[in-house]
């Protein structure tokens, strides 16, 4: 799914900083931490929440080592034990080192865990594959009580093959064909440019790049970004799908758990999609149906809600109806990327992961 | 092909401390990175000009093996294409363009080069073949995560890789041979790349290779006088050689003298990867000499977590001619930047970075260009002389260099031509820092450090690199001694440094392994020492207490050897061992300022730091202020009235006995300085 062949270029540092932190909410405040305060070891516990705890233990589940990842080591846990067998442990822990997260590990599962990996390597698979199989092998051994993660995002999530993962990024991205978004905050923000070619994408490219090939732009948004398609389409490969908008907006969407939400700033166009992929548009229907549904119990900013969702509805149907193959990702894969997606932002971004896994569109 | 510029000084280049004389020119080690491959040859030429433009005298390319190796056509075997199919993989044209454009060429030609090409640059054929692999305890191949495809790493003990990666030299020389100096423009060879185990360098990640058992063993032969010697000092029954077997886990159930046997074991296993990693050099630089490549300095670069990394910089500087460290760091590091560049100020002559990150790959933490920019005037201020821009032109799988892929300078550009500038403008390769305060790194204690590491593939040199520390996930007990000495080292010289850094007194590290001249011109040595200790280190150190030197260490007197036995250490002048828990650190070091009346140039309040460079006639040329904390003004002690220059800003400041400096938070700000009856007319005057 990653051509080993793959480029990456036509970011600077700012640019590709932003794209970043679209996903890594949290990475803007972690770039501008304070330096440490001192050269001498740091105080071990407390202090306010933040960064993950990593913790190895023996067979017993006396502690061996644990070290907090912005803090550094933390002597004072050396003789404590950990069971591996439930989260609660991992919460208190979590709670005593002032951290989000815990990872722990019985002694010896690391080295473990690169063998079973070396035994299934093979160096033609793909990368996605390879992880995939990483991914695999860390179950296992989390089955077998051997490591424990809290929060863990990817609990509750099946892992898919290589194969339905190519299936769900043939219905978001085809072969052959090339995805755009351009993001604004006043001026261009960020912008990605993916290709895929043989079943993999072989093409990652930033706004030095995008630009270069659009020529100098007007800088009204809601115009440059006809520009921008036609440009990728002559450059790369024919569209098939493009997103455009405003930074504040996009980044509020991929964080809101809200049914809806993606349909209604579409209909608005706070967010221009085009070319919009029936899959796509499928999807923004049977959110905004989902949006209709809420709607009536809460306002939403004075707009005639059922009706906006509304329009939506026909296309949900005719795609339905029309396009027997039109599977959402989400059918695919078995779970919903965009609400596993939305949860660890909003956990990475300090909120309280209080919305409904379901609530956002089902890609 | 085109004569190198300076063609007509016909003497083969040298090295001298960070200065490469190529006759009677001296040309400072600053150079800049494009990789030729990667661009389009119409681009080549305005590149380089823009990276002459920074004010840059040497252009920096790896050659990659895999690159330039395709199927014969036709027929089985490989061949290689120095551009006679692919004009972008044209070395030689590219070279003769550089000296054309009157730059000189650092060549990097692996065999590892990594410059995040998929497997590291090395041909797929190199790395599937199983004669080849490194391999696991368990013998299974040794695999790396990175994308865009993991690979099972080569063996730098394998016989097969190493007689590849001569072939491939001999490929290369027939482009590069006829360009060396002072035929061609190429000035520096590079053995290799980030030896390392190719960061799959935990305990027992590797390498247990059939040809890495045999160095093993001939290396403990060496070590401990035969196979009798090994057992004794392992505490265990050899049969044969086969039972000496390398470890593969650490066996923490074991007491007294089975517990001392596996202790050394361990060591012995930590200190033969470092071994093992310098005699691949060795080998490397002698294959590069018989391809016809010799004549020019070589050098070798060490990645981040190198406090954590299987290899010995000493070691490592025994068979090159320069060993220098990579950056790639935060502007919020800058403990870590600042440790790193005084351990090679300390430990080697010519501190150089052959990576100093200007952006980085998009699979790294982002770096923005304060970050950058910032790392490489903290490393200065603590002394590194020299850097190559990496990268200098952007490329594929990149982001962040001053100069775009076509040529053309971003607006980062302006910043590093102003460095530059200020560099070259004060010979700041040849100015120096008054250290006389040395902090010894006992390697023997950060052996055990890396052999009690709890997290396999996550290495010291990874948890390190990560911003951490290689002790954060070391095993806690204390294995028979007073103290866990794989923690205590680590932190017993992190305090003496923090109490140093309070005072203001200038430091460094030295490496235990550098050899006795790196100890010389100090007036006072801190040795961290425990139970056990390397005979030589003690015997170096009452030598040097003997011939004046104020030599502190503790908080024990050893009283074992490498080996746990007994072993009478002397006490370093008849001195009594010190101990720098809490607040001892600070007392200490209030001793070592009245003991020995040592300067505290520049000095300011915490967390503000300074670092002063003189010219080596005693004249203060160059001043670094840090503020590793929040905005503030600094108030810095100045010994005569002075006028400093902000080299990236271009303001002056000015005061007589104080200069008062507005500090950014986590800012660095390097002024040159002037005394004040030559001040610039507009300098803006101090309050003081």
């Amino acid at each position: 799914m990653i051509s080993a062949n793959l480029r990456f270029e036509g970011f600077d540092a700012t640019s590709w900083t932003n794209l970043v932190s679209l996903f890594m909410p949290g990475l803007p405040d972690r770039l501008r931490r304070a330096p440490d305060p001192s050269d001498a070891p740091a105080a071990d516990l407390g202090g306010r929440a933040s960064g993950s705890v990593l913790v190895v233990v023996d067979e017993a589940g006396q502690v061996l080592a644990a070290t907090h990842s912005q803090r550094g080591r933390i002597r004072e846990l050396g003789g404590t034990t950990l069971e591996l067998g439930s989260d609660a442990p991992l919460v208190a822990l979590a709670a005593r080192c002032g951290a989000h997260r815990v990872l722990a590990l019985r002694e010896g599962v690391m080295e473990e865990l690169a063998e079973r990996l070396a035994l299934r390597f093979r160096a033609d698979d793909t990368y996605v594959a390879q992880i995939l199989e990483t991914f695999r092998a860390a179950r296992e051994l989390e089955a077998a009580g051997q490591l424990r993660l809290w929060p863990n995002p990817l609990q509750n999530v099946p892992l898919p093959s290589a194969q339905t993962l190519g299936r769900a990024v043939d219905v978001l991205l085809p072969d052959g064909r090339a995805a755009v978004m351009a993001l604004w905050d006043g001026d261009l923000w960020t912008a990605l440019v993916l290709r895929r070619r043989h079943g993999e994408i072989d093409l990652v490219a930033g706004p030095e790049l995008l630009t270069r090939w659009t020529g100098p732009l007007g800088g009204d948004w809601r115009r440059d970004y006809r520009v921008m398609v036609d440009a990728v389409a002559r450059m790369v490969a024919p569209v098939h799908v493009g997103l455009f908008a405003e930074t504040p907006t996009v980044r509020g969407l991929l964080r809101e758990a809200d049914a809806g939400a993606w349909a209604r700033e579409v209909a608005v166009r706070n967010v221009v999609m085009t070319p919009m992929p029936r899959a796509f548009m499928a999807a923004l229907g049977a959110d905004a149906v989902r949006g209709v549904g809420k709607a009536s119990a809460r306002a939403l900013g004075g707009l005639d809600v059922p009706k906006l969702f509304g329009s939506f509805v026909p296309i949900v149907r005719e795609v339905r109806a029309r396009v027997s193959h039109a599977r959402s990702v989400t059918e695919i894969l078995g779970f919903d990327p965009l609400a596993v997606l939305g949860a660890a932002l909003r956990r990475d971004g300090g909120d309280v992961d209080d919305g409904e896994a379901g609530d956002t569109p089902e890609f | 092909m085109t004569k190198a510029p300076a063609a007509r000084h016909r003497a083969r280049p040298r090295l001298d401390g960070a200065v490469l004389r190529l006759g009677d020119r001296e040309i400072p080690l600053l150079s800049g990175a494009l990789h030729y491959w990667r661009l389009p040859p119409e681009h080549w030429r305005d590149a380089l000009r823009q990276l002459k433009a920074l004010g840059l005298p040497i252009v920096e390319t790896y050659a990659p093996w895999g690159v330039h190796e395709v199927p014969r056509t036709g027929g089985e075997g490989v061949d290689f294409d120095f551009g006679a199919k692919d004009p972008r993989k044209d070395l030689g044209a590219f070279l003769d363009l550089a000296a054309e454009e009157e730059l000189l060429v650092f060549l990097r030609p692996g065999p590892h080069i990594n410059a995040e090409l998929t497997g590291f640059g090395l041909p797929s054929r190199v790395l599937e073949d199983p004669e080849v692999q490194a391999r696991s305890p368990r013998g299974n191949p040794v695999v790396l995560y990175f994308p865009p495809r993991m690979f099972a790493v080569p063996s730098h003990a394998s016989e097969a890789y190493r007689e590849q990666a001569g072939e491939w030299y001999e490929a290369l020389a027939a482009i590069v041979a006829p360009r060396l100096y002072p035929e061609g423009p190429v000035v520096l060879l590079q053995v290799d790349n980030e030896l390392g185990f190719f960061f799959r360098s935990g305990p027992y990640c590797q390498d247990y290779h059939d040809d890495a058992v045999a160095l093993w063993h001939s290396f403990l032969d060496e070590r401990h006088g035969g196979l009798e010697g090994v057992a004794a000092a392992h505490r265990r029954t050899y049969g044969s050689w086969a039972e000496a077997s390398p470890p593969s886990s650490f066996d923490a159930s074991l007491e007294g003298d089975a517990r001392a046997g596996e202790l050394v074991r361990q060591t012995d296993w930590a200190a033969f990867a470092e071994h093992l990693h310098s005699g691949f050099l060795r080998h490397l630089r002698a294959r590069l000499g018989r391809a016809g490549l010799g004549g020019v300095p070589t050098t070798h670069n060490v990645s981040i977590g190198e406090g954590g990394a299987p290899i010995s910089v000493p070691g490592l500087a025994a068979e090159v001619d320069l060993v220098g460290l990579d950056y790639y760091h935060a502007a919020r590091e800058h403990r870590a930047i600042k440790r790193r560049t005084l351990y090679m100020a300390g430990t080697v002559s010519a501190p150089w970075a052959p990576e100093l990150g200007v952006g980085a790959p998009a699979w790294f933490t982002p770096l923005s260009h304060h970050d950058s920019l910032t790392t490489a005037m903290t490393a200065c201020a603590y002394g590194l002389r020299g850097f190559n821009l990496y990268m200098a032109v952007d490329r594929d799988r990149w982001f962040g260099a001053p100069i775009d892929a076509t040529g053309r300078p971003r607006a980062e550009a302006t910043d590093w031509r102003r460095l530059i500038a200020a560099l070259q403008e004060t010979g700041f390769h040849s100015l120096q820092r008054r250290v006389r305060v040395a902090l010894e790194w006992p390697r023997e204690y950060q052996r055990l450090t890396r052999a009690t590491h709890l997290l396999g593939a996550v290495s010291p040199a990874i948890l390190e690199a990560a911003g951490g520390s290689p002790i954060d996930l070391c095993r806690g007990d204390a294995l028979g001694f007073e103290q866990p000495i794989q923690l205590a080292w680590w932190e017993d010289l992190a305090r003496v440094a923090e109490a140093l850094t309070a005072a203001n007194i200038p430091y460094v590290y030295v490496d235990s392994e550098a050899p006795d001249a790196r100890f010389e011109g100090y007036d006072v040595i801190f040795s961290p020492s425990y139970e056990l200790a390397s005979p030589r280190r003690f015997e170096r150190l009452a030598r040097l207490a003997a011939a004046g030197v104020h030599v502190v260490f503790g908080p024990r007197l050893p009283h074992l050897d490498e080996t746990l036995r007994p072993h009478a250490h002397p006490a370093p002048g008849g001195a009594a061992p010190t101990t720098v828990r809490d607040a001892m650190a600070h007392a200490l070091v209030a001793d070592w300022i009245d003991r020995r009346s040592l300067a505290r140039p520049y000095a300011t309040m915490p967390p503000v730091e300074t670092c002063v460079h003189a010219t080596p006639d005693g004249e203060d040329r160059v001043l670094f202020v840090m503020n590793p904390g929040a905005a503030r003004e600094a108030e810095i002690a100045l010994p005569r009235p002075t006028v400093a220059r902000d080299v990236i800003r271009g303001e002056s400041l000015s005061g007589e006995s104080t200069l008062r400096v507005p500090l950014d938070d986590g800012a660095c700000r390097m002024f040159v300085l002037e005394v004040e009856r030559r001040k610039a007319p507009r300098a803006r005057r101090g309050r003081s």
